[in-house]
């Protein structure tokens, strides 16, 4: 019982006081007054070279001096982790050009774009999110890689892995729901022999659900890429569709 | 005699009519016109070669200059599209085919007749209908703010200024009086047409007493509730009017910054939006010292990436923020700390649309609308099981019996209306009982529904309401963000004892079960998203407590829909052995021969409905209960 009092006025001392939480890492606190931070070496995507061509400027104009620039081969730069990614992730997709990245960064370094709208372009980019070039976006923005895929694997949008020829997307709506979507995806899954969200061995198709692309009117809806619509599905169309798809890519 | 403000008054009147360009206004008045719907189901359903098809019939009659094709925004009779209507009659011809063209061309353009059997069928009486006007679906509403909806192009700013845009910006820059504007807000009694139903100006006093220089205003064009689509019909048909909504609010709060979060899924919203942004900041309707009276204002638009829950305004600013979009406790509200932690205006397409219309015509008008404490008019959008479905306005207080049956025209033929679905996953089923619910925020409220974003889907009886309650768990679990953990696992618990009841494998108890935990998902979540999700679950309990009972007691779908509790079987009296479903079925279980009554072989029939489809003497039947499903399979 008096312990119970105790931990009262613990509670109730506390209650007035200023609250000593943020929530990390959206907020962040202050940090020390002689918190120094740390350097980083932005990455050329076009070539894989650092961007620093070692002007000097830096170092040079350092108020306390702590700045060095040492003259050596680019695999021994001063930030030596850097470096290790950079190569390392070239060499893990070597079928992703990061070259194609450059728009994306110019874009962001000319007006400043924000996270989700950099995701979205690198997406239109490759079809989807492939590691190295969240890598660099990471590196680029300055921000964790943890952060990125926090943020791309939050958002239905985004894709982790390469999608197929012909992306076949079948809207769940409430209307398209009730007029049959569920018959319609199964037979979708039969057909192809693949579940929702994948894509097929031949990467020709990827299936995936949408709650909702406003067509109820033409419910169950089906559209195959992004332009191209099916309204009114049954079961036996959808196998049609599907038959009509392979025929016009010469597969059986 | 000048004044000072007699100039100012002056400069922006001159400002607004040196924005309109006559060469680029394509409504004339009384002239040839062709207007065709260009929403995205008359879209869908071969709008394109329709355009087209009616620019060549033109120019091969040589006609191309005395006749306007013009793509409009959406008509909202979707369930009728392609849409054409011909003005200066108004003569409404639905469903086009590019095989119609040249007839309609040679009747009701070269000459002063119509196409009798393309024209509108009702389907009540089953007369044909020339004239748009005369359509029950469109004399049954009261259109504000789709008014201009299928009237302007929403490419081109000068139809709209023609047609009295911005007239209402102007009259508020001329004034010059931030209050005021609040004032006639709040005296109309808008209140947010998202779902929650806060009042619209008390929120813009609360943003404008907000200490601060820099405030930001926010669209929630983020429209995610399946079954909606009357923010993208706006944004798409007529986004100048949403533009001057929140110019005007941004004027009222005194903000220079705003943001429209659009759902990425919808491409034409965002590529039509852009478009008028750009048009606005030519024109000097937008940006620096807009139309010369020295408020700056200036919109971006920020692309939402499939998130359902970021249509809740706190998890909408952190998206925009660029971060997992995740909602916040409340306090602080947007209206103190927002958008990067600045005070912020957060509201739905639809009521910054109704704002130019309130203060075009005072308080007092738009507050004669509508009952209670809701007053105006509310778009839903009508779909489902019903022989009109599209884009509804009515005013507030109308009965659902009205929307469904007057302007809905009833259910499709041969079909039982069963209940309505109001509100999307937010929402309830409303039954039979309850058509005459008048649909204001309080009443529907009292009912277990909600007017939400204005979502409604009409079910007949071969809906099952266990299945329909199953579909929106799974959706509101699929689209938790998991940061409350009694919507994150509460939802889960919820969709498995549902899956468990649809799979026959229902226990005593569940549906109780089912109760209990919605009470706690209900209480012990931050945002509305877990704060309603169970309440399709909970109305369905109400108001059909039979079918949940038909599935655990008797492991039965009266409706016959859960695949685990019913079968398939061909009734040979009505069979005439067409064959035509042994052969469309994708398994091969269906035998017989010719012009003999087929039969089903049960432990092949994967239940995929296409027999029932073709059949077309109605000889496939479904058979009901786990017991039968379970003997006739264990007998083949």
């Amino acid at each position: 019982m008096l312990g119970m009092f105790k931990a009262m006025r613990t509670t109730l001392r506390h209650l007035p006081m200023r609250k000593i939480t943020v929530e990390y890492p959206e907020q962040r606190d202050r940090l020390p007054e002689r918190s120094r931070g740390l350097f980083r070496v932005v990455i050329d995507p076009a070539s894989g070279e650092p961007r620093c061509r070692a002007c000097t400027l830096c170092e040079t104009n350092c108020p306390v001096q702590v700045i060095r620039v040492n003259y050596t081969s680019k695999y021994q730069l001063a930030v030596p982790n850097v470096a290790r990614v950079a190569t390392r992730r070239l060499e893990a997709q070597p079928d992703v050009d990061l070259k194609k990245l450059q728009p994306v960064l110019d874009d962001f370094y000319a007006h400043g774009t924000g996270l989700i709208a950099m995701l979205q372009q690198t997406q239109d980019v490759y079809g989807y999110l492939p590691r190295v070039a969240l890598q660099e976006l990471s590196l680029q923005r300055g921000e964790s890689l943890s952060r990125l895929y926090g943020v791309a694997s939050f958002y239905n949008q985004f894709r982790m892995s390469p999608v197929g020829k012909h992306v076949i997307t079948v809207c769940h709506g409430t209307a398209c729901h009730v007029a049959g979507a569920p018959l319609v995806t199964d037979a979708f899954c039969e057909e192809l022999g693949i579940e929702v969200g994948k894509t097929t061995k031949d990467e020709l198709f990827t299936l995936q659900s949408v709650s909702c692309v406003g067509a109820c009117a033409l419910a169950p809806v089906v559209r195959v890429g992004d332009d191209d619509t099916h309204g009114r599905m049954t079961p036996d169309k959808a196998r049609k569709l599907v038959a009509d798809l392979r025929a016009s890519e010469g597969v059986e | 005699m000048s004044s000072p403000v007699g100039d100012k008054t002056r400069a922006i009147r001159d400002a607004l009519a040196a924005a309109l360009r006559p060469e680029g206004v394509v409504a004339h008045q009384g002239e040839l016109e062709v207007r065709i719907c260009a929403g995205t189901a008359c879209h869908a359903s071969g709008r394109p070669a329709v355009t087209a098809a009616f620019k060549d019939e033109l120019a091969t009659r040589g006609l191309s200059d005395k006749v306007r094709v013009v793509e409009t925004g959406c008509h909202g009779f979707c369930e009728q599209g392609p849409i054409v209507v011909l003005q200066p009659k108004g003569i409404f011809y639905p469903r086009v085919r590019t095989d119609d063209v040249a007839k309609i061309v040679e009747a009701s353009i070269v000459g002063d007749d119509v196409v009798e059997n393309r024209l509108y069928k009702d389907p009540k009486t089953g007369e044909r209908v020339a004239l748009e006007k005369d359509i029950t679906f469109y004399s049954g509403q009261k259109r504000l703010v789709l008014a201009l909806n299928g009237k302007v192009d929403p490419y081109s700013i000068d139809d709209y200024l023609t047609l009295g845009g911005y007239e209402a910006l102007a009259q508020v820059l001329v004034d010059d009086d931030p209050d005021k504007v609040i004032n006639v807000v709040t005296d109309s009694r808008l209140r947010g047409r998202g779902g929650a139903g806060f009042g619209t100006g008390v929120k813009w006093s609360f943003t404008r007493r907000s200490p601060g220089d820099e405030k930001y205003v926010i669209c929630n064009a983020d429209e995610g509730d399946p079954g909606a689509f009357m923010d993208r019909s706006v944004l798409e048909g007529n986004p100048h009017v949403v533009l001057e909504g929140m110019t005007i609010a941004a004027f009222a709060i005194g903000a220079h910054e705003g943001y429209v979060y659009v759902r990425a899924e919808y491409p034409f919203a965002v590529e039509r939006l852009a478009r008028a942004i750009e048009q606005a900041r030519e024109r000097g309707i937008l940006g620096e010292d807009m139309l010369g009276s020295g408020f700056s204002f200036d919109v971006h638009i920020n692309q939402g990436a499939g998130a359902f829950v970021c249509g809740e305004e706190t998890a909408l600013m952190a998206s925009i923020e660029g971060k997992r979009g995740m909602p916040r406790t409340r306090p602080p509200y947007p209206a103190v700390e927002g958008l990067f932690g600045k005070p912020t205006n957060i509201n739905n397409v639809e009521t910054y649309a109704n704002v130019p219309w309130i203060i075009r015509n005072g308080a007092e008008a738009f507050a004669a609308m509508g009952v209670g404490n809701s007053r105006g008019t509310k778009i839903f959008s009508l779909t489902g099981k019903v022989a009109n479905g599209g884009l509804v306005e009515v005013p507030m207080g109308s009965t659902l019996r009205h929307i469904i049956f007057e302007v809905g025209g009833g259910m499709l033929p041969g079909r039982q209306f069963k209940a309505v679905q109001l509100g999307g996953p937010s929402g309830g089923c409303l039954p039979n009982e309850m058509l005459d619910t008048t649909i204001d925020y309080e009443t529907l409220i009292a009912t277990g529904a909600i007017v939400g974003s204005g979502g409604l889907v009409v079910v007949d009886d071969t809906t099952c309401m266990v299945d329909l309650a199953r579909y929106f768990l799974e959706f509101t679990q699929e689209e938790s963000c998991g940061k409350c953990v009694p919507c994150r696992l509460g939802t889960k618990r919820m969709l498995e004892t549902l899956e468990r009841i649809c799979e026959g494998d229902g226990r005593d108890g569940d549906i109780e079960l089912l109760e209990e935990l919605s009470h706690y998902v209900m209480d012990g979540t931050l945002c509305a998203l877990g704060g309603t999700a169970p309440n399709p679950v909970l109305t369905t309990i109400k108001y059909f407590r039979d079918e949940y009972e038909a599935h655990v007691n008797e492991k039965r779908c009266p409706a016959g829909k859960c695949k685990a509790l019913i079968t398939y079987f061909i009734d040979p009296e009505a069979c005439t052995g067409c064959t035509l479903c042994a052969k469309k079925c994708p398994t091969n279980c269906i035998a017989g021969d010719k012009k003999q009554p087929h039969v089903i072989d049960v432990g092949n029939c994967i239940k995929c409905d296409t027999c029932r489809q073709v059949c077309k003497f109605d000889a496939v039947k479904v058979r009901s209960g786990i017991e039968h499903a379970a003997g006739v399979a264990g007998e083949a």
